[in-house]
This record gives structure tokens, C-alpha cells and sequence, in this order.
């Protein structure tokens, strides 16, 4: 089966646990996007880089890989992905902020291990977007054969999914999949909900703090019955939970500042943000960040506009701005090729354009301390490439998530042909016996 | 920048009327021939002169300094949308498949739009000509060879009817798509249904044949039949049926139907190749690449699937080229094409599909492909690999005429950056 | 006296509408296999007034019983299906939604088989939620499925209401009887909970994790509404009233909850839910149990296996290739019970998706030839899930003062073609009735 199977994949060599979980990887070009590059080792110890340096020796008790000449750079973030989870939508409400991707987390989903093939370490799974107020999301560690719970990105600020446009006013249109209609079907719909949402959330908020107080004075009250609809506005209103909301025309953009705005909260992310460019200014204003595609476009009317330079106007507006995937709409093992494309389209340099799939989104899912970038103390989140990783030619050899190796590609390549043998086996040995003929004899 | 600005410059002065010229100090990768660096190459009205390491420049020639620069011969996409599509989820901007299940008649050339912003857009990476290529029913339509620079339709027509579009009755029982509309039916029914299906195309075959027959010797009162009459250069051999088969059952389908109705056939979106590949090369059966962003085909799959597609089909010795099946994709191809070179398929074999190998298989390579004397001049001008994302394209030309590389993105890139 | 019996016996297994009467009945020098001990390979049992009286290698027979010569006769606690709709009306067919995203190799099937409920939809803000209706209450008597069951061997079920997120209280009972009242043993035994994934149409919740997330709602609410009837209880004056919830009282009443879990990472997924909604928790389906089996004896969850073992599609397409994955989980999904079993987790079967009750034999067969011991395939359609359910005091073992429910077999009960004598239910001997052809007119 696959999860054990790659279980032990985990495993390089019996070495490997007498090392007791130290690597030192030598002979490598070290791209740590935030502090330039050092051509050296690195070393790691009980999960986290412990050193990089040109001229580390290797100690020990720490087994040793000789990079021969490749290149690390830190794991890949996915600041929005479909991927790992047994539903993505609760598409029957406008406001379905009750329904949680961690309570559908599916560490048994392939596109899990494709994604961490391609070097994605963590992935903010978002709920769909077929609603305005979407479902709480799960920044999870691609920690494939692993459980749900040990997949979730521990200490990750939660969020929750927003969507505007289109698809959220699409059930209004008559066009839906059910038939039936549902508020809203215009944008002006779609700013209602969104201040109807948090009118409720505020008067829930204040009910609660009634409770409390007319408890503190002693008198004899019911207590409010808990919402869970409600409860996850009322964290976004005490700036406790983070807004990633997706949007794609730059009017429908500024009505979500400002309408957060109106209750005193900001938007975390706007997924997506293809018109971002155009209201870059209000964005970095804000305070959001955007998180784009490369170069999608012209799917439907309101990415008419989506130019690839997005990436690179937002950045040079000031906006914290990062590259996504929307995986499985566009995969996982495309990111890097993506943050490649910027170097044509707005010409970034080398570490913008890495910061972009990198230290970037880990900063807009508030996990920075930890992740996307190389440096010392973070997790060893690390990804190996035989060349650099902006190169297209260039192939991800290994894959470290808090310092073990959860993706080998030679042992991935031996394991094709004994796969495929065990699965031609099964199948032999499943086929159903060939069925004497019921009807014989019996009249 | 200080480059940018010297390519617009350089555009904007030729743009208005074509003039003959020479590209001095360019490293020429003709493709049918190894590559000449520090070369003159030579264009005179729409055509390739000459070229070669001490080429002289004919007189009235406008010299361009090319020192450092690469060029190439335009990139070709071998299925595409383009002109027949605007905004994916905009019913009324497709004209794609038309009704009804037999359309050999249909051509996509007169419905290309020579407006859309896609063009201009495909044409930033290098794309300098595309096959359009419609769909629908069994038989959708010709597929024409266009050029991506022009005033009308008939100006870029390349090829009007490079090959006819078909697509065999399917035998899926699943419904693929995670999100919506996944569905089962059952194999007796898909069974039942392909049975009948197949009936109908092997019927409207013979029908052709019978018209063939009677056409030969026309009886008092023949009347054409234009439908009918779209098929003879496909039962004539002259143009090929290229059949949409990505799984396997689809092309052992579609090879045995070729090998009944002997024609010749271009597959198109293979993706499981592995049991053909012999047969494929023996048989010199062409095949047009998936699309190569697609996931792998099924869990079992390998993370290399469909990239590695393309070095099986090489090391095999089958003739392939690269397509987008798409309109926003075209200008992805050469990065496509490096996808598949970073997994195993040569470069300069990566290059001939994108260019010469395509011209090939739609029987236009003698006149677009390469770069070769008496050719047409379909360039472009690089500082590097065309296929890696961090060369800039920086100069192309059409038909020997210098085309802009502006687009819908640069011009709302331009307006915008005002804005910041 | 004996003669009266005797022909009342007759009547029962005939099938005749009249009321049948428990005397005495005593098996002779059978081969005994009470489930909670050792066997006795030549004992006696006597059974009185549809309770066991007494069981042992030389128990005395009482001169007034009906003696069955037990010689060649193995003779089983009555067999229990765990979670059975026999006895329920079948439910019109209803459409489908589009199958759930996502790899299930491993649905349960019970999910296949809605049946009917009184309300649909639920009282009004409670949709998908029949939590107070009662398997005991749609229990119909003259059901063909409690003849085919019994002449598989069955005496008792244990039955759900339809198929809603909260499908209502299970019952358990004897499968032969005139009148329901007199066949139920427990009315409510724990709450069902299914996940209806109806896509877009048909309201909140229609995916996985709206359905969940709803769930989780139900229970807040519940425990807000005891609290607040409490509170009121105690001096209504001055308190607004709370409003009268059956769809929360149903809840409330429920025992134990009943979660769907297949995969392993639904069997992680559902452990942690049951454990932060605070209920008593049973899992259902099963069929990776042979992956889940740690997770289950470390949170002492247990789980009813769907004998339905999964299998490929009747009329696959021979083209598409099942997963690797899929492929395991169906050569593996028989080792299940034998993995629970050396794991220490409680575990029992039920017929799910099998269609003929005559397969389910087979079916457990299957099990024990992947690994699983007689003793404990024995335990989990017997004592095991009378353990789950509570109903261990008066079922699931032959020991005096339990039902006189028996299940005795001309042979071995794991040797498929070993044939069933008779079932004793509630003291009364019913002889498995002729294969028939199926109605074919009514």
C-alpha cells in the first residue's frame, strides 16, 4: 500500500537512524532567499538547521550527503491548495464558516506526495470558492504517511476562505448546478453578505459579553447558545483568525478593503488578486498580501485582465506578494516553473522571484519563524535540485520536512517497477473465480 | 530595460513597412543543420536569403547588430485554439465544435479571428505559427496551419487543411474531475454505445468511399456533396486524420481504424504510450504531445507523467511535436518543451518538435521549420535558450516582416506601472 | 402438554399467524459453543419460558421438555447483526448525489440502502435529522427480509432508521415475532449518523465537511438546551422558555453514537470527532480496519465490520485500472477482524451490503480463513456486539437467564456448506424454510 510503502521511503538507508536524525549536506549551493547564497554545507539537527556555512566540517554523529554540486533552497509554500482534504466545498450556503478543512484532512490523497515531489513543504488548504464566506482552512506540512493530525502545520495561525465574483454570484444566476437560486447573483450581493456577516458577528459578540457581564453581577441568565457559524467571524474581528480572500477584479478587490475595513478588521491575502496590479497602491495600503497565478488568464470574463506581470507589479508596489497553485487547478509541480516565469515577466531577480513561492507566502500565513527560507534555527524544511531550481531542466532529488527525507527521487524511480509488479500481482490474484453457471441443472 | 527599449525602438521603426535586412553577428540555429555562431543571416523580401559565417550582406539590406543574440526559426504549436476562442467560460466567444457528429467540411481557417488578444499574446514566447484545430463530434473539421501575424484569415493561412480532426466514439466508463460531475456509467452500456458509434463512423467511411467511386465516374446529374467531398484528400492519403487518443484503448483503437480504412493518421494527446512505441516508429505514425501541465493520468501514475512522454517517444524513434490544446496556453509551449528536456528528452530534439518536426508532420516544412535558404522568414531574435523562461524574446519576425511583441499584458503591464 | 408444544413449534416454523408459545425445550448431547467459555463438546441446554435455565456437560432435563437429540448438532448463541435493516420497509429509491470527491475505496454500504423514515427532512433548522425516530417503531413483522434472515442463521438485529446525517435510534430485536412490541429487546441503542454528500442542491449541510461541522453544531446545541431546560427546571420564573427540541431530545436520548468510517484516515478522522463531541462512540464499516486496528484499541473504540467486503465493480471496465490502493484494501479487508482481534479491539459484523442473508456465512468465512480464530469470528456475530450495545446482559452467550436465542448447525457454523438446523428464538425452534422461488405475483 502506498502509505507504507512510502513510509519506508522515508528511510534513505539503515544509516540514517544511527545518524539520529543530523545531515550534513556538503558541496552544495545554499540559495537561502533571504541572505544571499553560500556555496558550502548545511547542517541538520533534530529537525531544524542547525548551520550553514562555506566551511563547516561535518560532525560526527551527523551522516553526511555530498550534494555533488546541487542546489538547496528552502521548502516550498503553497498559500493556496486544494490538496489533502475530502471535500473542498460547502457550496449549498453563502456563509459557511462553520465547515472545516481539518475535519476532512485526507493524508491518503496522492496529490499530497505529487505536491511534495515538486517541493511544496506546507500548503494553506483552503475551502472552495463557490461561496462568499467560505469554510476555515488548514496550513498543513506535506508529511505524506503521516496522519491528518500530524500533517496540520502546528501553531499556524488559523484562517478562513472568503471568495468574491463570479463564482460566488453564480448561484444566483440560474446557472448553478442545483437549479435553485442563491443570493447573491451581483457583486453588490456579494459586498452584502460579506457586511451582513459581520454585522451578525458583531451583535453575536456583543451578546456574549452581555452574558458575561449580567453573570459577573450574579443575575440568573441563559446561556447564549454557541454559533459556529459566528464564532469564526468573531476571532477575523479580533484579528485572531486571517482572511484569505479570493477575488479577481480590482473594483470587487477594493470593496473587500474597504468593507473590512468598516469593521475594523484586514484581509490577510487576496487569492488570486489577478487585477491586483491595478489597485496595488490600496492594497500595500491595507496591509494585505496578494498570492496570484504565473500567467492564467482569459478563463472566464473577470481574468480578462490577469497579466503575468501581477507578481511583479505587486512587488514593486510594496505588496507582500506570493505565487500559488489553486492545486489541482494548477499543480503543485509547477511552482517553481512558476516563480521561473517572473524572471521574463517583470524580470525579478533570482531571490524575488524564489521569495515569491518561498519566505513570501510564509510570511502572509504568519509561519515565517519557521519555515520559507534557510536559516538558521528554522525547521529543515529543504529542497535538493540536481540544477537551479529557476532552471526548467532542473529536477528535486530530495525533499526534507523538519529535517527527514519524506521525498527521495531514486528510491521513487526503484519503487515504480515493484509497484507495478504488486499491482499486476493483485490483480491476478483478485480476479474472481470463474463462476460455474448458476442456472445449471436447476429448473 | 536600456534592452527592452532598444527591441520597441527597433519594432516600432520597422513596424509600418517591411524592408529587406541582415542580422550581423547572431548565433543561427537553423535546426536542419548544427548551429553557426557569430553568423550573418540574410532576409530579402519574405524569405531567408542566405546565412552563414561570412555571409555579405546584399545591398539595400538593413544591417541589424545582433552580436550575442540567437535566432531561430518561429516555434510552432501543433494544436491550438487560437482565433477560435476569447474567454474560456464565454459561450458566445467559441467556435470550437460545431453540431452534429460528421463536419470534415467545417474549416477553421475562416473562422480564425485574426483580432484576438491571444494571438499577440502567444506570440511573446517565440510562436509563430499554430495548427487550429476544431472539435466536436466524431469528424470536427480541418485543422489549418496559421500564421500569428496578419490582417486577415487568407493573409495567414499557412496550410488551410493540414489535417482533418477526429475524435473515435469513446469507450470511458468514468467521468474524470474531482470537483464536479464525476460520474460512472456502466461498461455494457459504454459498450453498447460505442458499438452503435462505431457502426456510424465506419458507415460515413464507406459513404465517402461510395462518393469517391461515383465521383470517378459521374453519373447524368451528380451532384456534389460537400461534406462527403471534405473527405476525399483524407481517403486520398493527401491529408492525415488526426485522432484525439490519449489512453490506451483510444489508440489501439485508432491505429487499427487507420489500418482498416488505410489512412494516414497524426495521434494527438497521447499519453499512454508505452505499448506503442515499436509500432509507432515502425508504422511512422506522428503523434502531437499532450498537453504537459495535465496531472498524471491516474494514483498510480508516476510524478513524471505525461514530461517523460516525450523522451519515450524519442528514444523510440517516433516523429512528435508539441501542443497546447488551448488558448492560454500556446505561449507556455517552449516551457513545456524544457519540462520535457528536464526529463530526459535532448534539447536539440525538444527544438526540431517545437519547429521543424511540427512543420513536417503538417507537410508545411517547405516552407516554415527551419532556417534555410529560399525558406520563409519566420524568426525570432533571443539572448539565450528560447525554451527557459529566463531568456527574453526580443525581436520576431513573420513572412520576413518584423512583428510586434506588444500584447494585451505588456500594454496594461505599461499602463499600470504609471499607476504604482 | 408436550404434544401442544410441539404443534405450536410446527405452527411457528411453518409460518403461520399464530402466536407461538415458549415452553420447555432442551438440547441433548449437543456440541455446545456458549461464546463466554469454553465449548462443551457433548452437553445439554434447557431452555424455559424463552430464557436459558441451565447449560452443562450433564445438566438434568426436565421430564416436561421438548428434547432435540443434540448428537451431530453444534449449537451457537443466536447470531447478531450488528447493524441490520431487516424488518424495516425498504425506501423508494431516491436520486443519488454525484459520488464524494476523493479516494474511497471503502464506503460502507449501508449508505447504498436508505430506508424509509417518518420525516424526511427533519423538523424545521434540524434538516437531515430523524434523531428521535426509532428502528423499534418502523419495525414491521411481516417482512420477507426476518424469514430470510432467520434462515440464515440470524435471531436478532439490530436496526437503524434511514438514512439522514442524524438517522435515528437503533433497536435491537429478535427477528421472528407476530407483534413488534413483543420482538423488541432494547428500543434505543445508539444513534447512526450517516453523510449524505448531496453536492450543491438539497441545502446545508451537502458536503463531508458541512456535515461534520453540522454535527458538531447538534451537540453544542444539545448540551445548550439541557443546560438551559435545567436552569429553567429549577425556577422557570423570569427565564425565557426554551424551545421544545425532539430533534435535540432524540440526541440526547441516544446511548451511544454510530460514525462511518472505511479508510484509515476516516477511522483517525471519526476516533478524534467521537472523542471531542464526549460521546460513546461505535465505528461502522471497516474496511481498512486491517491499517486502523492500532487506532482503534488505543482510543478503545469499537467497530462494526461490513461483511460486504469490498470488491471490484460487476461490470468493470476491464481498461481502467484499479489503484494499488484499492487493489490492497480489497485483497486485505478480510484480514480486518483477524487484525482487530490481535489488536484487542471489540469488534462486530453486520450484513451492510450483502444481499442474500444465505452469503453472510460465506462471508465470515472469508475472515476466518484471512486469519481470524472461530472463537472470536463466533464472539463478533454474537457476544461482541451484544457487548457494543449493552445488551450483554440478556444476549450474545448461552448462559442461564440469557434469551434462549440459539443458532444450531448440522456442523460447523464456519463451514459454508454445513446446513442449519434451526434457530431458537426467544425460545421458540424455527426450522429454516425451503429455498423458494421469489414472488412473482402478488
Amino acid at each position: 500500500m502506498n502509505r507504507r510503502l512510502f513510509l519506508s521511503s522515508l528511510v534513505l538507508a539503515p544509516s540514517l537512524a544511527a545518524a539520529g536524525g543530523s545531515f550534513f549536506i556538503k558541496n552544495a549551493k545554499i540559495l537561502t532567499v533571504t541572505k544571499g547564497r553560500v556555496d558550502g554545507a548545511l547542517l541538520i539537527r533534530d529537525g531544524k538547521i542547525a548551520a550553514i556555512g562555506a566551511n563547516l566540517t561535518a560532525p560526527a554523529d551527523a551522516l553526511t550527503l555530498d550534494a555533488e554540486g546541487g542546489y538547496l533552497m528552502p521548502g516550498i509554500v503553497d498559500c493556496h491548495a486544494h490538496v489533502g482534504a475530502d471535500a473542498i466545498n460547502e457550496g449549498t450556503i453563502s456563509v459557511s464558516s462553520m465547515v472545516r478543512i481539518e475535519d476532512v484532512l485526507a493524508p491518503d490523497d496522492v496529490q499530497i506526495y505529487r505536491g511534495l515531489a515538486a517541493g511544496v513543504t506546507t500548503s494553506n488548504v483552503l475551502h472552495g470558492s463557490a461561496n462568499t464566506i467560505g469554510g476555515q482552512c488548514s496550513v498543513v506540512k506535506m508529511r505524506w504517511g503521516k496522519s491528518a493530525t500530524q500533517m496540520v502545520f502546528a501553531g499556524a495561525k488559523p484562517g478562513i476562505k472568503f471568495a468574491l465574483g463570479e463564482n460566488v454570484k453564480r448561484s444566483g444566476g440560474g446557472t448553478n448546478f442545483s437549479g435553485t437560486l442563491r443570493y447573491p447573483a451581483t457583486r453588490m450581493g456579494v459586498e452584502d453578505v460579506v457586511r451582513e456577516a459581520f454585522n451578525d458577528a458583531r451583535a453575536y459578540q456583543r451578546q456574549r459579553d452581555e452574558y458575561q457581564t449580567r453573570l459577573a453581577k450574579g443575575e440568573r441568565v441563559l446561556p447564549p447558545r454557541r454559533d459556529f457559524k459566528l464564532e469564526p467571524l468573531v476571532e477575523v474581528l479580533e484579528g485572531r483568525r486571517l482572511v484569505h480572500a479570493h477575488c479577481y477584479r480590482s473594483d470587487e478587490i477594493l470593496m473587500l478593503l474597504r468593507a473590512a475595513e468598516e469593521f475594523g478588521f484586514r484581509i490577510r491575502t487576496l487569492q488570486h488578486g489577478l487585477e491586483a496590479y491595478k489597485v496595488a497602491k490600496e492594497i500595500a495600503k491595507h496591509g494585505a498580501g496578494v498570492s496570484t497565478f504565473a500567467d492564467s488568464w482569459s478563463y472566464k470574463i473577470e481574468a480578462y485582465d490577469a497579466i503575468p506581470y501581477n507578481a511583479a507589479l505587486c512587488m514593486k508596489a510594496g505588496v507582500l506578494t506570493s505565487l500559488n497553485t489553486d492545486a489541482p487547478v494548477t499543480q503543485q509541480r509547477h511552482l517553481l516553473q512558476d516563480a521561473a516565469k517572473t524572471l521574463r515577466y517583470g524580470q525579478l531577480t533570482d531571490d524575488e522571484a524564489l521569495s515569491l513561492i518561498t519566505i513570501n507566502p510564509a510570511r502572509q500565513l504568519m509561519i515565517e519563524d519557521r519555515v520559507g527560507s534557510l536559516e538558521v534555527g528554522k525547521d529543515a524544511d529543504i529542497v535538493f535540485t540536481d540544477k537551479h531550481p529557476l532552471s526548467l531542466y532542473a529536477k528535486v532529488r530530495k525533499v526534507f520536512i523538519d529535517g527527514e527525507v519524506y521525498f527521495d527521487r531514486e528510491q521513487d524511480i526503484r519503487q515504480r517497477a515493484e509497484r507495478a509488479e504488486r499491482r499486476k500481482a493483485l490483480i491476478e490474484k483478485l480476479k474472481p473465480a470463474a463462476r460455474p453457471s448458476q442456472k445449471k441443472g436447476a429448473r | 530595460m536600456q534592452r527592452m527599449l532598444l527591441a520597441a525602438a527597433l519594432v516600432t521603426a520597422a513596424l509600418t513597412y517591411a524592408e529587406d535586412f541582415a542580422l550581423r553577428g547572431v548565433t543561427v540555429h537553423p535546426i536542419s543543420a548544427p548551429e553557426i555562431p557569430n553568423a550573418v543571416l540574410v532576409v530579402t523580401g519574405d524569405r531567408i536569403a542566405a546565412f552563414g559565417p561570412k555571409q555579405t550582406i546584399p545591398k539595400g539590406h538593413r544591417i541589424i547588430e545582433a552580436k550575442g543574440l540567437h535566432v531561430y526559426p518561429g516555434m510552432i504549436d501543433s494544436a491550438s485554439v487560437l482565433g477560435l476562442s476569447e474567454i474560456g467560460s464565454v459561450r458566445e466567444t467559441q467556435d470550437i465544435e460545431e453540431l452534429g457528429d460528421f463536419n470534415p467540411q467545417l474549416r477553421t481557417m475562416i473562422a480564425f479571428n485574426p483580432g484576438s488578444e491571444h494571438i499577440p499574446v502567444s506570440r511573446a514566447s517565440g510562436i509563430t505559427a499554430s495548427l487550429v484545430v476544431p472539435s466536436g463530434g466524431f469528424i470536427g473539421g480541418q485543422a489549418a496551419m496559421m500564421h500569428l501575424d496578419g490582417w486577415t484569415w487568407e493573409e495567414m493561412t499557412v496550410a488551410p487543411s493540414a489535417a482533418m480532426q477526429m475524435r473515435l466514439p469513446s469507450q470511458e466508463t468514468t467521468v474524470t474531475g474531482r470537483a464536479f460531475g464525476a460520474g460512472r456509467r456502466t461498461f455494457a452500456e459504454v459498450r453498447r454505445r460505442y458499438e452503435e458509434q462505431m457502426q456510424q463512423v465506419r458507415l460515413f467511411f464507406e459513404q465517402a468511399r461510395a462518393y469517391q467511386a461515383r465521383k470517378a465516374n459521374p453519373a447524368l446529374g451528380f451532384k456534389p456533396d460537400l461534406r462527403l467531398e471534405a473527405m476525399m484528400p483524407v481517403l486520398a492519403g493527401k491529408t492525415p486524420l488526426m485522432i484525439v487518443a490519449p489512453k490506451e484503448r483510444a489508440i489501439r483503437d485508432a491505429m487499427a481504424f487507420a489500418e482498416r480504412e488505410k489512412v494516414r493518421i497524426v495521434l494527438a494527446g497521447v499519453r499512454e504510450v508505452d505499448p506503442f512505441l515499436e509500432e509507432l516508429a515502425r508504422k511512422k505514425i506522428p503523434v502531437v504531445l499532450p498537453d504537459l501541465y495535465q496531472v498524471p493520468l491516474e494514483e498510480d501514475a508516476s510524478i513524471d507523467d505525461p514530461l517523460d512522454v516525450p523522451a519515450k517517444l524519442a528514444k523510440a524513434g517516433v516523429a512528435f511535436a508539441f501542443g497546447s490544446y488551448n488558448i492560454e496556453r500556446p505561449r507556455n509551449l517552449p516551457f513545456q518543451a524544457a519540462n520535457a528536456v528536464g526529463h530526459g528528452l535532448p534539447h536539440e530534439t525538444a527544438m526540431r518538435a517545437l519547429t521543424l518536426g511540427a512543420a513536417e508532420i503538417w507537410g508545411v516544412a517547405d516552407r516554415i521549420g527551419s532556417l534555410e535558404a529560399g525558406k520563409l522568414a519566420d524568426l525570432i531574435l533571443t539572448d539565450g535558450d528560447p525554451l527557459e523562461p529566463r531568456t527574453q524574446i526580443r525581436q520576431m519576425w513573420i513572412l520576413g516582416k518584423p512583428v510586434s511583441l506588444e500584447n494585451r499584458h505588456t500594454r496594461l503591464y505599461e499602463q499600470y506601472k504609471k499607476r504604482l | 402438554m408436550q404434544k401442544l408444544l410441539v404443534s405450536t413449534v410446527l405452527l411457528a416454523a411453518a409460518g403461520l399467524a399464530q402466536s407461538p408459545v415458549a415452553g420447555v425445550l432442551a438440547i441433548r448431547g449437543a456440541h455446545l459453543h456458549p461464546a463466554s467459555g469454553p465449548s462443551l463438546p457433548n452437553g445439554n441446554i434447557v431452555l424455559r419460558n424463552g430464557l436459558i435455565e441451565s447449560i452443562g456437560p450433564n445438566v438434568p432435563i426436565p421430564p416436561e421438555a421438548f428434547v432435540v437429540d443434540g448428537a451431530g448438532l453444534q449449537v451457537y448463541p443466536g447470531l447478531i447483526d450488528a447493524l441490520s435493516t431487516w424488518g424495516l420497509p425498504a425506501a423508494p429509491a431516491r436520486p443519488t448525489a454525484a459520488p464524494a470527491p476523493g479516494p474511497s475505496p471503502a464506503t460502507p454500504a449501508v449508505l447504498e440502502r436508505p430506508i424509509q423514515t417518518l420525516d424526511e427532512g427533519g423538523p424545521e433548522e434540524r434538516p437531515s435529522n430523524n434523531s428521535w425516530v426509532r428502528a423499534a417503531d418502523l419495525l414491521d413483522p411481516r417482512l420477507a427480509t426476518l424469514a430470510a434472515a432467520r434462515n440464515a442463521g440470524y435471531t436478532t438485529a439490530i436496526s437503524f432508521p434511514g438514512a439522514n446525517v442524524f438517522s435515528g435510534q437503533g433497536s435491537a430485536y429478535n427477528v421472528a415475532g407476530t407483534r413488534s412490541r413483543q420482538m423488541v429487546i432494547e428500543e434505543g441503542v445508539g444513534q447512526m449518523i450517516t453523510f449524505p454528500v448531496r453536492g450543491f442542491g438539497g441545502g446545508f449541510p451537502g458536503s463531508l465537511m458541512g456535515i461534520i461541522s453540522y454535527i458538531r453544531q447538534i451537540f453544542s446545541d444539545a448540551a445548550h438546551y439541557r443546560s438551559s431546560q435545567a436552569l429553567y427546571a429549577k425556577d422557570p420564573r423570569g427565564l425565557p422558555r426554551p424551545p421544545y427540541d425532539r430533534a435535540l431530545d432524540g440526541v440526547i436520548a441516544s446511548p451511544r453514537l454510530l460514525l462511518p468510517a472505511g479508510r484509515l484516515a476516516e477511522i483517525d478522522r471519526m476516533i478524534r470527532f467521537g472523542q471531542e463531541l464526549q460521546q460513546p462512540l461505535v465505528l461502522y464499516g471497516g474496511a481498512e480496519s486491517f491499517r486502523g486496528a492500532a487506532l482503534l484499541a488505543a482510543a478503545k473504540v469499537p467497530m462494526l465490520v461490513n461483511l460486504r467486503w469490498p470488491e471490484a465493480e460487476r461490470d468493470a471496465d476491464p481498461f481502467v485500472k484499479d489503484s494499488l490502493r484499492v487493489l490492497e484494501t480489497r485483497d486485505l479487508a478480510p484480514t480486518g477482524p483477524a487484525v482487530l482481534a490481535k489488536a484487542g479491539v471489540k469488534f462486530a459484523f453486520y450484513s451492510g451490503g450483502v444481499e442474500r442473508p444465505a452469503d453472510l456465512r460465506k462471508a465470515v468465512k472469508k475472515a476466518v480463513d484471512a486469519g481470524l480464530s472461530k472463537e472470536d469470528a463466533l464472539k463478533a456475530l454474537t457476544l461482541y456486539p451484544a457487548q457494543i450495545f449493552g445488551l450483554d446482559n440478556r444476549l450474545g452467550s448461552l448462559e442461564p437467564g440469557k434469551i434462549a436465542n440459539l443458532t444450531v448447525i448440522e456442523g460447523d457454523l464456519f463451514d459454508d456448506r454445513a446446513k442449519l438446523k434451526f434457530t431458537i428464538i426467544d425460545g421458540v425452534k424455527y426450522e429454516p424454510a425451503p429455498e423458494t422461488a421469489p414472488e412473482t405475483n402478488r
